[in-house]
């Protein structure tokens, strides 16, 4: 009840901290009428290139031309310049329930983290809508339709076609054994997708080690590489690069980063050889014991999936090649490709539900929940995090101008980026940085223009945070979905865990920390 | 084919252990052991969001269905009969079967599912799948139900499901199991009624001829049914009838006042069953009666 009440408090005291300021400032702005600079350019770079949509932050057309907005101003405003800081509370509080529900109230969290999400983004998406009204529906339906809708379906196909392979069979984990397995995990994550990867490999990967006594660290270091660093070459490897692909960086972009991670993983591979080795002595084995019972030959199952998780890199590669135009959708502009692509990875995923027997899919304890998980909760990020997106695209001229203004260097925005990436996830993270750097060397200029140019001038501060959000992703059990599905198929199978805190401390603090020191030393 | 040893899987809804007691005159045709089994569902104690596995909630669910099994144990006990108790995590349906393969059970209990106003079947998708991929007989328990008859909304308790059954068969294989199977039920069943339908796509472009001719052999084969049910000491009576397959056997089941309905399973692939249907399956769903099919 308690809960409850202050709940209502708080819902009814973000409505009013956000319409106060709102209305003062709608006041000032229906004084102007001057189109914001970059929409018109970003209307006409779209026509041009024909990728991209219509750049956030701006308005688009038909809203402008109706009339509509908080005031017959606000049709030409940039919401950016007169959104208050408060506005990005929802979306601080949407992160930090990610954080801390699991760890305070893991039951209640568990059984409505759904209206969690709904309740934090209703609390930003009502009142945005009272006083911006169609500038404000442009936005939250923008966000959907280019980036989560998007965003779900790829996830949703990797999820789905992964789910449909399995590695069967006897394989006993050495040293050199579990170091390969990784070293395959952490190659694969980048075409598979992250949790594609992490599903695949986890359950063999558990097994081959079911007789060892120390499996802890092997499953750390499992979320480290093959959860998390080995998706950083592809768009298809992490959402954070995925999101980044959905707003222009092209699809091979990310290869840029290669170096990068190489050196990253390659630290940790070593690292994790040595650990693994003096473990296995320390456990007295001088080789692998011999598995009781009838020894299966290794064998890869569902392997007709690849063609289809080929189907879904063909139809993103497609998507990033292609120019077909642009389709209106309730006033959105998307790429017709974009379109095509979302149709081809649904085809892909159901083909591969139709084509899998229903008994792999148990073998491999398939289970829908991890995904839906992931929308549910990726919604009310995504709707929470649109004032925050449009304050930090409006640069000096917004509220969050102190973070740019701070964050200078490359080296600045790999650390700031991961450590944000660590404890927040890094999907929303990487966006926000994103549009910080946008905002920073492009203010007012549209997403089709200025992207091609922070994937050249000033590609290192791209680097920079692509590396961050997804290298730090590992930081944590929240900076990765993958994590927590991987720290609950090891735990499910009687690998003891550590806790939150626990991963940081002994892990991430000592083998994270320094590597990424190094990579800053040589890259940023 | 007799039933010594059965897994009753449970989810400890309302009436499961009415519904267990019940299946204790099994005992009559060599029923020995009972595995309780409860399989916790693996949503609901692992990937909590950005979380981890809920081994809290595991061992509390774990501990909650042990005492509950342990006070079944001692009433199954009372009537003889032994008792197993295997609770696991993991995808329910599959899970069952793993363990009915481990246990070597020779029958498997289902529930009904837990119907609510819209609702006109008593089987639930899950259970339709376990009867599909089984390859021993699923006994779908119903303990209590409400349907409606002639306007009437009735209730019902089905407790002595084994003294009238119903075998309605249409001549497969399967059905020569239930047959088999049925034939072990000496000393529990009062009278079996052994039952056909001549399906209305046979009977309909048929001349008068023709449909005598199968209405004769149909009597011959129900005959033969009888007669080796008679063989096997129990007593049977036949009953031939036309129309609908899976509406005319509810229809008969009711009229004749059975208990229980057994047939085999007429399921097919997962893709023609999509369009096709199964009259076991209806008969399943729609029936009150508790039904035992039989792969």
């Amino acid at each position: 009840m308690r809960f409850r009440k202050w709940i209502t408090i708080i819902f009814l005291l973000s409505i009013f901290a956000f319409l106060v300021p709102a209305m003062a400032s709608d006041h000032g702005v229906a004084a102007t009428h001057d189109t914001e600079p970059g929409s018109t350019q970003g209307e006409h770079a779209v026509a041009a290139t024909g990728h991209g949509d219509v750049p956030a932050g701006s308005e688009s057309p038909v809203q402008g031309d109706k009339g509509h907005g908080g005031g017959h101003g606000a049709g030409h405003i940039n919401l950016g310049e007169v959104l208050p800081l408060w506005s990005c509370i929802p979306f601080a509080c949407m992160l930090l329930s990610i954080a801390l529900f699991p760890l305070l109230a893991p039951k209640f969290w568990h059984h409505h983290f759904g209206k969690v999400s709904a309740f934090w983004a209703a609390c930003i998406s009502i009142p945005f809508l009272i006083v911006f009204k169609g500038a404000a529906l442009y936005q939250i339906v923008h966000i959907i339709l280019a980036d989560y809708v998007p965003f779900i379906i790829l996830l949703w196909a990797l999820f789905t076609v992964s789910g449909g392979i399995m590695l069967k069979g006897t394989l006993r984990g050495t040293p050199v054994i579990n170091t390969i397995m990784i070293l395959i995990g952490t190659v694969l994550a980048s075409w598979m997708g992250t949790t594609g990867a992490a599903m695949l490999m986890i359950r063999p990967f558990l097994k081959a080690n079911n007789y060892r006594k120390n499996r802890t660290f092997m499953v750390v270091f499992f979320i480290f590489l093959v959860a998390n660093i080995g998706g950083s070459l592809t768009p298809l490897g992490d959402p954070p690069l995925f999101l980044g692909f959905l707003h222009g960086v092209s699809f091979f972009w990310t290869m840029k980063i290669l170096p990068h991670m190489l050196v990253t993983s390659g630290i940790l591979l070593v690292i994790y050889f040595i650990l693994d080795s003096y473990h296995y002595k320390k456990e007295g084995f001088s080789s692998a014991p011999v598995e009781e019972g009838e020894k299966e030959p290794l064998k890869l199952v569902g392997t007709h999936n690849f063609i289809f998780l080929g189907g879904v890199i063909g139809a993103v590669l497609m998507s990033g090649i292609v120019d077909w135009g642009q389709i209106n959708t309730f006033g959105i502009h998307r790429a017709a490709q974009d379109w095509v692509r979302d149709g081809l990875l649904i085809v892909m995923g159901i083909l591969s539900l139709l084509t899998t027997s229903k008994k792999i899919h148990e073998d491999n304890d398939f289970s829908w929940f991890p995904i839906i998980e992931v929308a549910y909760l990726f919604i009310g990020i995504f709707i929470t995090m649109v004032p925050c997106l449009l304050i930090l695209k409006a640069g000096l001229k917004g509220e969050l101008s102190f973070l740019i203004a701070a964050v200078k260097e490359p080296f600045h925005y790999f650390w700031v980026t991961g450590a944000l990436s660590g404890f927040l996830d890094n999907a929303p993270t990487y966006l926000t940085f994103f549009n910080t750097a946008l905002g920073a060397f492009y203010p007012g200029m549209s997403e089709a223009q200025a992207v091609p140019l922070l994937m050249t001038e000033t590609s290192i501060y791209l680097k920079a945070i692509a590396a961050g959000a997804v290298f730090f992703g590992s930081f944590s059990y929240i900076g990765n979905a993958p994590n927590f599905m991987v720290r609950s198929i090891a735990e499910e199978a009687g690998t003891p865990m550590p806790s939150f805190f626990g991963y940081i401390l002994k892990f991430s603090l000592i083998y994270l920390l320094p590597t990424f020191v190094i990579v800053t030393l040589i890259f940023f | 084919m007799k039933i010594k040893k059965i897994l009753f899987p449970t989810k400890f809804r309302e009436l499961s252990f009415n519904s267990l007691e019940s299946l204790m005159e099994l005992k009559a045709i060599g029923l020995k052991e009972v595995v309780l089994t409860y399989v916790i569902p693996r949503d609901e104690v692992a990937f909590v969001p950005f979380g981890g596995y809920m081994k809290d909630e595991e061992e509390r669910l774990r501990e909650q269905a042990r005492i509950r099994f342990e006070d079944w144990q001692e009433s199954i006990s009372k009537h003889g009969i032994d008792s197993t108790i295997r609770i696991q995590v993991g995808n329910p349906i599959p899970k069952i079967m793993s363990i009915a393969e481990e246990e070597k059970v020779d029958m498997i209990v289902a529930g009904r599912k837990k119907r609510t106003a819209l609702d006109k079947v008593y089987v639930g998708s899950h259970t339709l799948d376990l009867v599909r991929r089984s390859k021993i007989p699923v006994l779908i328990s119903k303990y209590m139900v409400r349907f409606e008859w002639e306007g009437e909304l009735i209730t019902r308790v089905n407790d002595h499901i084994f003294t009238k059954p119903l075998l309605a068969t249409d001549w497969s294989e399967p059905s020569e199991k239930a047959l088999k199977l049925v034939s072990s039920f000496k000393g529990l069943a009062d009278k079996v009624m052994v039952t056909h339908i001549i399906g209305v796509k046979i009977s309909k472009n048929l001349d008068k001829s023709e449909l005598k001719r199968i209405e004769r052999e149909s009597k011959e084969r129900l005959g033969n049914y009888c007669d080796k049910l008679k063989n096997a000491g129990v007593k049977a009576e036949s009953h031939l009838f036309s129309g609908r397959s899976s509406e005319e056997i509810i229809r008969v089941a009711r009229e004749h006042k059975a208990t229980m309905i057994i047939m085999g399973t007429t399921g097919k692939d997962r893709i023609r069953q999509l369009w096709l249907g199964s009259v076991s399956h209806r008969v399943a769903e729609a029936s009150e009666l508790p039904v035992l099919l039989v792969p």
